[in-house]
């Protein structure tokens, strides 16, 4: 009897411990939210997203349309170059090469990839793509990008791949379809909101990452959506602005980083509710 | 009508594991054949065979033959796609695919390159109809198939095999994870499909396959026991072990 009301106690405490810690987590959650909310709220005007960069001395001018631009291009380059190869990789290693060593191999290194710091993959872009081109560009930024989201994407399309039942797949292979349609049609289709959540998540991960940028693309002032050049960019420019003397400044980084955290919890919560809807059936 | 398929002195090896031991059985055409015995003895194994659905896996091996009208389909030169087209496979579990009831239907046809909307629309409905299962679904052809009933589910499998007109069906339990009206539905459409189609089918359910086969196969430990007409099985068995484990005494 006493062992288990020890137990119960011990339960109780453990418990308590959790909750505080859980708590600890949301009360700075919510005092970033709250920050973000009534500064970023407070700053937040039109000119934002239908102006362009302007001198500090220019008080009630400029807002940060080239870098929102800018931004939006990097992503999409990065999910175009990441995309296609991370859900192909985790094809491969659900399908083709399942089971096999080499596949486990890249599943856990994968996970590993997962957790490098944004900022070693900037310096890893800007060791292969700006040193050797001779400047910040694009494209360097992009690849940073795609390193970063390319493990998310492989792991998440392998479990949700692996998640299908085999019988299904039997079952096309039963009516005589060759692997590569079986696959197309019948696990990739099952299996596509689990994969695109994966994207989701994935793309909700860079669009506010600021240090693989930073070494990479860098950022640009002017409405220049060159690739081969300095590419405007959102998170840089909050960084830049946010650090800078000038209180105009100041409020368009609150602005801006109130629009990244909207859209990340966005995408964040998106992708929730559909691996909710997709666990519900 | 003489034999449809004929299994000549199987061994079946998953790895190391001996699951088959020079199994002779010769299945009949436009007949029922059903493979009965205690669980493990190897029956969906050999079922598996005639569909090579084991070359999906690594360190299978076949040993032996099976001659389909004089030919043999374990071999190595054999086109499994094809084989696989003639072979309809229904397993115990529904397996609607995440598409349509439509396209689930038109999935085996269009594998076949089957591309006018007209024929298609007619072949599904054929099917359907064959299966029995036209009536229930035909509102809606266009709605997830993984929304239907378990039965209908199963059924509508049937009907996206018959679609590809096999020559052969292998039922793998088929019944046993539905209610007893949905499993009487496909008993009567598995007598009903012999017209048309030679079926093994697999069961657990002794009484089943006094229903329904024409012929019955026991199996024990990976080896054939005894296969005769199903009457006789149930009857007048010459082995001692079918008498005992079509008396319910063993299995
Ligand atoms: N994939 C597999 N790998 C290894 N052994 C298997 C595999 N599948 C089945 N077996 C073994 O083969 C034997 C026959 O299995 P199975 O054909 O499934 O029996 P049944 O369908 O009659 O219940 C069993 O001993 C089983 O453990
Ligand atoms: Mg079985």
């Amino acid at each position: 009897m006493s062992g288990l009301a020890a137990r119960k106690a011990w339960n109780l405490a453990a418990m308590a411990l959790a909750s505080l810690c859980a708590l600890a987590g949301l009360l700075l959650l919510a005092t970033i939210l709250r920050d973000v909310l009534a500064e970023g709220l407070g700053s937040l005007r039109l000119r934002l997203f239908t102006q362009d960069p302007a001198p500090p001395n220019m008080a009630g001018a400029g807002g940060l349309r080239s870098a929102f631009l800018g931004q939006g291009l990097l992503t999409l380059a990065a999910s175009a170059m990441g995309v296609p190869i991370g859900v192909l990789g985790g094809t491969y290693l659900a399908e083709y090469g399942r089971d096999s060593r080499i596949c486990r191999l890249i599943s856990t290194l994968s996970d590993m990839a997962v957790s490098i710091p944004s900022i070693v993959i900037g310096t890893f872009a800007y060791a292969i793509l700006v040193k050797p081109m001779g400047g910040f560009n694009g494209w360097a930024g992009a690849v940073a990008l795609a390193i970063i989201i390319l493990p998310i994407i492989v792991r998440t399309t392998e479990e949700m791949m692996t998640m299908v039942p085999w019988a299904l797949r039997e079952a096309a292979f039963a009516l005589g379809a060759p692997y590569c349609k079986v696959i197309t049609s019948i696990v990739w289709r099952s299996a596509m909101s689990g994969i695109f959540t994966g994207i989701l998540l994935a793309m909700a991960r860079v669009a506010g990452e600021t240090a693989p940028l930073l070494f990479t693309s860098f950022n640009s002032n002017f409405f220049r959506l060159d690739m081969s050049q300095a590419v405007p960019s959102l998170t840089v420019s909050i960084y830049q602005y946010a650090a800078s003397p000038y209180e105009g400044w100041v409020g368009l980084a609150w602005a801006a980083a109130f629009v990244v955290t909207v859209l990340v919890l966005m995408l964040n919560i998106l992708g929730r509710v559909v691996i909710r809807l997709r666990k519900r059936g | 009508m003489g034999d449809h398929l004929l299994v000549n002195g199987l061994d079946f090896f998953y790895g190391q594991t001996h699951a088959l031991r020079a199994v002779t059985l010769p299945i009949r055409r436009n007949r029922i054949t059903s493979l009965i015995g205690p669980s493990g003895c190897g029956k969906t194994t050999l079922l598996r065979c005639f569909n090579r659905m084991h070359d999906l896996y690594p360190n299978n091996r076949y040993r032996g033959e099976i001659l389909m009208d004089g030919r043999d389909i374990l071999g190595p030169a054999v086109d499994v796609i094809g084989l696989r087209n003639s072979m309809g496979m229904v397993f115990q579990k529904p397996t609607p695919f995440p598409m349509s009831v439509f396209d689930n239907v038109a999935y085996g046809l269009r594998l076949k390159r089957v591309r006018n909307a007209g024929v298609l629309r007619e072949r599904v409905e054929k099917a359907l109809r064959q299966a029995a299962v036209w009536d229930e679904v035909k509102d809606r052809l266009g709605q997830n198939a993984q929304g239907l009933s378990g039965g209908q589910q199963q059924r509508l499998v049937i009907a996206r095999t018959l679609a590809v007109d096999p020559q052969v069906i292998l039922f793998d339990e088929s019944t046993s994870a539905l209610d007893p009206i949905s499993s009487k539905k496909i008993e009567e459409l598995m007598t009903e499909l012999k017209k048309e189609v030679t079926i093994i089918a697999v069961t657990h359910n002794m009484q089943q396959a006094a229903r329904i086969s024409d012929f019955t196969a026991l199996m024990y430990l990976g080896s054939l026991v005894e296969y005769d007409e199903t009457a006789t099985i149930f009857t007048k068995p010459r082995n001692k072990l079918t008498e005992e484990y079509v008396t319910g005494r063993f299995g």
